[in-house]
């Protein structure tokens, strides 16, 4: 990233990015071996950047950027993907199942949603494609573990800690802008927890900025000062030897990032001081080109919207729309849902359009299970397996992919998966953002063509 | 095994720690007051301190529903009655939710005995139940005080009391559990999250297990425990290597005998008191002798509190702030009253941990994941609030999932409150202000119990010096002082 990417105006006694900073630092070579870890972390990064062919610049202005929408509570694929044609269907879901005449037609077999009818506009214009029968093997039902499972791309048997996103970021965004990993919300999903933790999360740009109750300014100084690390913090040095390098005997308690707690809210607060300045600048700039639905959803993605119109330099978004945990009564719940969910992805998509953005990005949904084919004596659904996927953008290959599972052949009373969800993630990773899909996941996954 | 800490290297600095880690922190006066005990007092005065149950009674609204009677009610009413009833009782129950937690933190807040408080969060995060299913303040109140009472006790105890406590009855689908039709749900957390942590343990063991608990019933009428013989399987179970035709609490027995029980909590007091990843010499340590005392929590907390491991550097100020410790913490050392009851609910909700709503049942992960870009900038804000330099604007809520299968969009708004703050006069002595250098030694023992680095006390120093010590800077001063990465750490 060169300097002429900044999208505002440095305030004088603004660091706004690491690199600034590093640079800044470095001009006192002597006080370079006092840096905290992460800083030591990144100067090394930068000079092993050009070596590095997987290591991408991200620019924001430029370069894919991928959205990850989840589901959270279980997504009902079977009534969102509707098997219409299938007597097996109509039996299993006396109650709750999607009258065949209200299905928007795919083909002769599968439907759509009667609320995701825009979606079926995109998939004609070829801005949409639906995968079916996602999952993986020895599916657990859990909502923590699943999502797990999801988040971090493991086998179902065995416990990861990084995400498979933070695994991108760490193999491919080495000296990054901790905006390179976008959670919309106060949360930062597991998929982005990485070796080298980046990324930042907020929700409400106009909040996303520190307030104080000073009208001199004098204190806005003050604050910037106490959130940008002291290179010459004596608490790294040994006081004994004249100022050697402390960090010898390492810090106290260092974590599995060699990092200490206070290192850790040091490098989070210069995150959160730099990419706020940046996030509020376009946030004022740019608003949304589109009406967005008023729903936490629309919410979300019209955020999205603003801050790649701004060119943000992000390369993932995440975002989350809850609720779909409907075990009871889920009729009404799943249909509001659905109609959410279509109403936000439409305006989204013409954002984009709008924008001239549609090439450059790709959504992504995702559930931590289907649910049960049956439904239960409440009249909603247990938990399940397998479901659909939904990919959008401008430069995807459109269509139906997959088989929809066998509504007879059940695995456990389940829809059985055809495609494992990491041949998704493997093809987004080498076809999409151009990382090296088997180095990030660990073994190379089968490819779809869906790029 | 553990050193204990000599007497008299007993002060000031360790009398803070005890006081922020066993509890939730004091004022500069209680510091000094509980390092005057000495350490063997102090220790004590955590480990028994005064009942406060007088002090905080049981709410009006703890009662239970008569869901009998409440059903015969509703039959004879007409459609339109039944409906304005049950969203009477809605609007009822929610404020019950708001009542309960406020009760809480009031609690903590204001009980002379904070340490069994502090205790009792613990166990509230490790048998972590939410509001959100059980739905009933009134159980959430009870497994409270059943946590509450076996806080400092005998964990197995605790365990049997809370396999038949009523709302995690609900939480974990219990009291669903039948003979023919067991449900694993809690066999598993029993295992998995409250005593023997995964992989310590195999499926087959988790079925039999479940076959144990069956039989566990609530009752229609006064919502208490019930045993249902004829729900019970009573057959022979083999479990964890033992066979015999297993009660619930035989199978507690038997899981209170593997090591991997005394050493997983162990461990995790360890982890929440006093710092993360010890070495698994000094968990066999404190793991060995919890075993060899039946479980004993009391022992177990005065090695870990005596320790010189506890007043260690990998201990002393690096962990960080809970958002119930935050909140509670700043409200002591600010002297400020707990009386913004929605500010309180909607910021810990934010900042992502609201008591009886934990996310899920692995409770809240803690330490770094408390804090990401916008919870770290919320914590500053909420500080400007709190100094009361102006309302804290809340943000619709809106839960972004990750580990939130079910989030509860929650989108009131209400109108920003204002905050008059700390009383300055009280909490800043006129006679430190004369002295930048004193004022801000002073403030920072009692924001941080500590000094900061020369570089960042120096920049104290200059603020004062250019500005002054009126009122308004002095607000601003505070809340400087409270936006930095350092008053995350207690």
């Amino acid at each position: 990233m060169s300097d002429s990417d900044h999208i505002i105006e440095p305030h004088t006694s603004t660091l706004h990015t690491r690199r600034e900073f590093l640079r800044t630092s470095m001009l006192g070579a002597a006080v370079s071996f006092t840096l905290p870890v992460f800083l030591q972390k990144t100067f090394f990064t930068l000079d092993a950047m050009a070596a590095d062919s997987a290591v991408q610049t991200i620019t924001g202005k430029d370069g894919p950027i991928l959205i990850v929408l989840q589901l959270a509570g279980g997504n009902d694929g079977m009534n969102t993907v509707i098997p219409y044609a299938d007597d097996a269907y109509y039996r299993a879901r006396p109650i709750i199942g999607i009258k065949k005449e209200t299905v928007i037609k795919l083909n002769d077999y599968a439907g759509l949603n009667p609320g995701l009818a825009g979606l079926k506009g995109l998939y004609d214009e070829g801005h949409l494609s639906i995968l079916q029968g996602v999952g993986y093997p020895n599916p657990n039902r859990s909502h923590f573990r699943s999502t797990e499972i999801w988040q971090t791309a493991s086998d179902s048997d065995k416990v990861e800690t990084d995400g498979w996103l933070g695994r991108y970021f760490d193999s491919c965004c080495k000296g990054a802008e901790p905006t390179v990993g976008v959670a919309i919300g106060n949360e930062v999903p597991q998929s982005f927890a990485s070796s080298e933790p980046t990324s930042v999360s907020f929700s409400r740009p106009e909040q996303y900025r520190w307030m104080n109750g000073d009208r001199t300014g004098a204190s806005e100084q003050v604050y910037r000062e106490m959130n940008t690390p002291d290179p010459t913090d004596m608490r790294m040095l040994d006081a004994n030897d004249g100022g050697s390098i402390g960090s010898l005997s390492g810090p106290p308690i260092s974590s599995r990032h060699g990092e200490t707690n206070l290192e850790f809210l040091q490098r989070t607060a210069l995150d959160a001081e730099a990419s706020s300045d940046k996030v509020l600048a376009i946030a004022r700039k740019y608003p949304a080109s589109v009406t967005y639905p008023h729903s936490p959803l629309g919410d979300s993605l019209s955020l999205v919207g603003r801050m790649i119109a701004g060119g943000l330099a992000t390369r993932v978004y995440y975002v989350s729309q809850g609720g779909y945990d409907t075990h009871v009564n889920q009729v009404a719940t799943h249909a509001r849902l659905m109609t959410e969910l279509n109403d936000a992805l439409v305006a989204f998509a013409q954002d984009m359009k709008t924008q001239g953005n549609l090439g450059r990005v790709m959504l992504m949904t995702f559930s931590e299970f289907g649910r049960r084919v049956t439904q239960n004596a409440s009249n909603g659904t247990d938990h399940g397996a397998a479901a659909p996927m939904f990919i959008m953008g401008g430069g995807i290959k459109p269509g139906l992919f997959g088989r929809y599972p066998s509504l007879t052949a059940l695995n456990a009373g389940d829809l059985a998966y055809n495609v494992d969800f990491r041949s998704v993630y493997a093809t987004i990773l080498d076809r999409w953002l151009r990382a090296p899909s088997k180095q990030v996941l660990g073994r190379q996954f089968p490819l779809l063509s869906l790029v | 095994m553990l050193t204990p800490l000599q007497s008299r290297q007993w002060d000031l600095q360790k009398a803070a720690h005890l006081l922020n880690r066993a509890g939730f922190g004091g004022t500069p006066d209680e510091i000094k007051a509980f390092c005057m005990l000495g350490f063997d007092r102090a220790v004590q005065s955590v480990l028994d301190g005064p009942d406060d149950s007088a002090q905080f009674p049981k709410p009006a609204w703890a009662v239970p529903r008569n869901q009998v009677e409440m059903r015969q009610t509703m039959m004879l009413m007409t459609d339109a009655d039944r409906k304005a009833m049950q969203q009477d009782l809605q609007k009822q129950y929610r404020q019950n939710d708001m009542d309960l937690i406020n009760w809480w933190l009031g609690r903590m807040r204001y009980s002379p005995n904070p340490y069994r408080e502090k205790m009792t969060l613990f166990w509230h995060g490790h048998f972590a139940t939410s509001v959100m299913k059980v739905h009933e303040s009134y159980l959430m109140w009870m497994q409270n005080e059943t946590l509450r009472q076996h806080a400092f006790g005998n964990f197995g105890l605790m365990v049997k009391a809370i396999s038949r406590d009523p709302a995690m009855l609900i939480w974990l689908d219990t009291r669903e559990s039948r003979k023919d039709h067991p449900n694993e749900n809690f066999a598993r957390e029993l295992m998995e999250l409250f005593t023997l942590g995964i992989g310590n343990y195999t499926e087959a063991d988790v079925q039999e297990a479940a076959r144990a608990f069956t039989g566990y019933r609530l009752d229609p009428v006064d919502e208490s425990f019930r045993y249902a013989p004829m729900q019970h399987d009573t057959g022979e179970k083999h479990f964890l290597g033992e066979s015999g035709s297993f009660s619930g609490d035989d199978v507690i027995d038997i899981i209170l005998r593997q090591p991997s029980c005394s050493r997983f909590i162990a461990r995790k007091l360890w982890e929440y008191y006093a710092y993360q990843d010890p070495s698994p010499a000094l968990v066999n340590a404190l793991a060995w002798n919890f075993q060899m005392s039946g479980y004993e929590i009391r022992p177990l907390m005065n090695a870990i509190l005596r320790s010189a491991e506890f007043y260690s550097p990998d201990a002393v100020r690096t962990q960080i702030k809970s958002p119930v410790q935050w909140v509670i913490e700043t409200s002591k050392v600010l002297e400020t009253a707990m009386d913004r009851p929605q500010v309180t609910v909607n910021a810990l909700r934010q900042l992502g941990q609201l008591p009886f709503a934990p996310p899920n049942v692995k409770g809240w992960d803690g330490g770094r994941s408390w804090i990401t870009t916008s919870t770290l900038l919320f914590r500053y804000n909420m500080a400007n609030f709190a100094v009361g330099n102006g309302p804290l604007r809340m943000e619709q809520f809106r839960r972004v999932a990750n580990n939130n299968p079910n989030p509860n969009p929650n989108r009131n708004t209400f109108d920003a409150q204002n905050f008059e703050g700390p009383n300055l006069a009280r909490i800043i002595p006129q006679q430190v202000r004369g002295d930048p250098r004193r004022l801000i030694a002073y403030l920072c023992f009692r924001l941080f119990q500590d000094p900061l680095t020369p570089r960042d006390t120096q920049t104290f120093i200059k603020y004062v010096s250019d500005h002054g010590t009126d009122d308004e800077t002095l607000r601003e001063l505070l809340h400087l002082m409270m936006s930095t990465p350092q008053y995350q750490l207690t």
